[in-house]
């Protein structure tokens, strides 16, 4: 253990195992260009630790080759470290990431849609964002214990100097990212996509709550209800004053009910009228936005795969018929549409 | 004229040096006005639903809370009326327009001749025919004009130059003073 004063280098330091080593110290340590630090980072961890890392995070039966794991647990970036002429070269989970993250987006792309069939398609996005993006792909690499399996480098080649807008220095979060979208790849890859789907849900979407009405921020809620409610095809929008105290003095209270003929959208209080109106206007949008869909009642497009190995594409005939397509609500409101309507002033019209 | 005395004098009449309701003092250590009692939220609401057990000589109100709806709203259950189906209750007495531009009869909608006409003359010289000149010359109202004739992006973009230039110049001639109360009430519509 080092207390501090810790250096930047001492921090990217792994703790490597000899153990498994047939020959410790290695036969290159005798050569002048031998850099000890460089050795250590490019060394896989033991073929126990990451069989132990996949019976931890419950694939002990799906990732049965540790080479497997090992390559999960490789970032890019490392191969700027190794050498050029080495006889074994080193395995990366590039592609698995890449496949590994379209498939969590599609998985929360379409739980999310699911459980808020309302919601806007740019806060839709964000909260996709929020179960799968890198922030949470490497806090779930941290909690399943990834970082001492992971293995990378700060530099994105080996040709690159320190940052470019080319070759932007790899953040240890993007690297620690890689590992549960390299898994999701590998599951999907062993067995089937409902399985990939079933490890995406356990350690990003069912067990992870997401505050999605911060995310929703509105610049104009009376415009945006005014068009909801046109699109609805009620009666416009008006508001009106429920309760109110101190009118002209230093300290009123507006409680001001927003109303579509008899029914009450929302209501919302404030310091002025206005404040209240804008107020009832955001209750009455939330209201309809943050509507979800009972977890029962979830039918997800991805159940029509087969759940066995095979085929893709092949009908899965005990399952024939369980998904039931649900209805799609009204279209999102886009009001701020910048002149595509179509409705612009024409001499020729 | 004698001066009337306090307890011969009737409750109608007013003399000049007294106040009428100055006695009788309220007792001491009491308050001048009398106790606030608030009435009882239960007492003839329109949202209790009064049920009667006379088995038990009892009364049932359930009342929900008067508290503003929480937007925790379920496919199944939602809170929003405009995902439920309509139903018209008839003789329901609403509260007033919060503003008394609300209260306003609605104005009669513009006919098709109308429309093509602003959206006419709208192109034809955007600077001489404003939203606001082409509003009141055929009594629709300013967002209407603007909605059915929106000038072209890059007429928009020239305009809205203007307009951020009067304003930047305005806005430099503000004191210190002024900025900084303009600021303040911009925070605190941020704060909304």
């Amino acid at each position: 253990m080092v207390y501090g004063g810790v250096s930047r280098a001492v921090k990217t330091l792994r703790a490597v195992s000899a153990s498994h080593l047939p020959v410790f110290p290695p036969t290159q340590a005798t050569k002048s260009s031998f850099d000890p630090q460089t050795w250590g980072q490019l060394q896989p961890p033991p073929s126990t630790a990451l069989s132990a890392f996949a019976h931890r995070i419950g694939l002990g039966a799906v990732l049965t080759d540790t080479d497997d794991i090992l390559k999960a647990c490789t970032h890019p970036s490392i191969l700027s470290l190794a050498p050029s002429s080495s006889s074994q070269p080193i395995e990366t989970n590039a592609h698995l990431s890449t496949l590994g993250n379209a498939l969590m987006g599609l998985f929360a792309t379409e739980y999310v849609n699911a459980t808020y069939p309302y919601l806007p398609t740019r806060v839709l996005k964000a909260a996709v964002t929020a179960h799968v993006g890198p922030q949470s792909c490497a806090n779930a690499a941290l909690e399943m214990g990834a970082v001492p399996l992971l293995r990378w480098a700060p530099k994105a080649s080996s040709s690159a100097v320190s940052w470019t807008p080319q070759t932007p220095a790899v953040q240890r979060t993007d690297a620690l990212a890689s590992i549960p979208r390299a898994l999701t790849a590998l599951v999907y890859h062993h067995r089937s996509l409902p399985s990939a789907r079933q490890f995406v849900h356990s350690y990003f979407l069912l067990s992870r709550q997401v505050d999605v009405r911060s995310m929703i921020k509105f610049v104009d809620p009376k415009k945006a209800l005014k068009e909801m409610v046109a699109k609805f095809g009620r009666d416009p929008p008006k508001s009106r004053l429920l309760k109110e105290t101190g009118r002209f003095s230093n300290s009123p209270v507006f409680v001001v009910g927003i109303y579509s003929g008899e029914d009450k959208l929302g209501e919302g209080f404030g310091a002025s009228l206005k404040m209240a109106e804008y107020r009832a206007a955001e209750a009455s949008l939330l209201a309809v936005y943050l509507t979800r869909r009972p977890p029962d009642d979830l039918n997800l497009p991805t159940d029509t795969f087969p759940r066995g190995l095979g085929d893709i594409f092949a009908e899965d005939a005990e399952n024939e018929g369980d998904y039931l397509p649900p209805d799609l609500p009204h279209a999102e409101v886009m009001y701020a549409s910048g002149g595509r309507s179509g409705r612009i002033a024409s001499e020729a019209s | 004229m004698f001066r009337s005395l306090p307890f011969t004098a009737s409750a109608f009449t007013r003399s000049y040096a007294t106040k009428l309701n100055k006695y009788p003092r309220p007792k001491p250590g009491t308050a001048e006005r009398p106790a606030y009692h608030a009435p009882d939220p239960l007492n003839n609401n329109p949202q209790a639903v009064v049920t009667a057990l006379p088995e038990n000589d009892l009364t049932f109100i359930h009342r929900p809370p008067p508290t503003a709806p929480s937007p925790h709203s379920l496919t199944t259950n939602p809170v929003s009326p405009l995902l439920r189906p309509s139903k018209s209750k008839e003789g329901v007495s609403l509260p007033p327009p919060s503003r008394p531009r609300f209260a306003r009869e609605p104005l009669p909608r513009a006919s098709p001749q109308t429309m093509s006409e602003i959206k006419r003359l709208r192109a034809l010289d955007p600077g001489r025919y404003t939203c606001s000149v082409l509003a009141k010359k055929f009594s629709v109202t300013r967002g209407f004009v603007q909605s059915i004739a929106a000038l072209k992006k890059s007429q928009r973009r020239a305009k809205r130059r203007e307009q951020e230039a009067v304003a930047d110049k305005a806005r430099g001639e503000w004191s210190e003073k002024k900025t900084t109360l303009m600021l303040i009430k911009a925070k605190r519509r941020e704060l909304w």
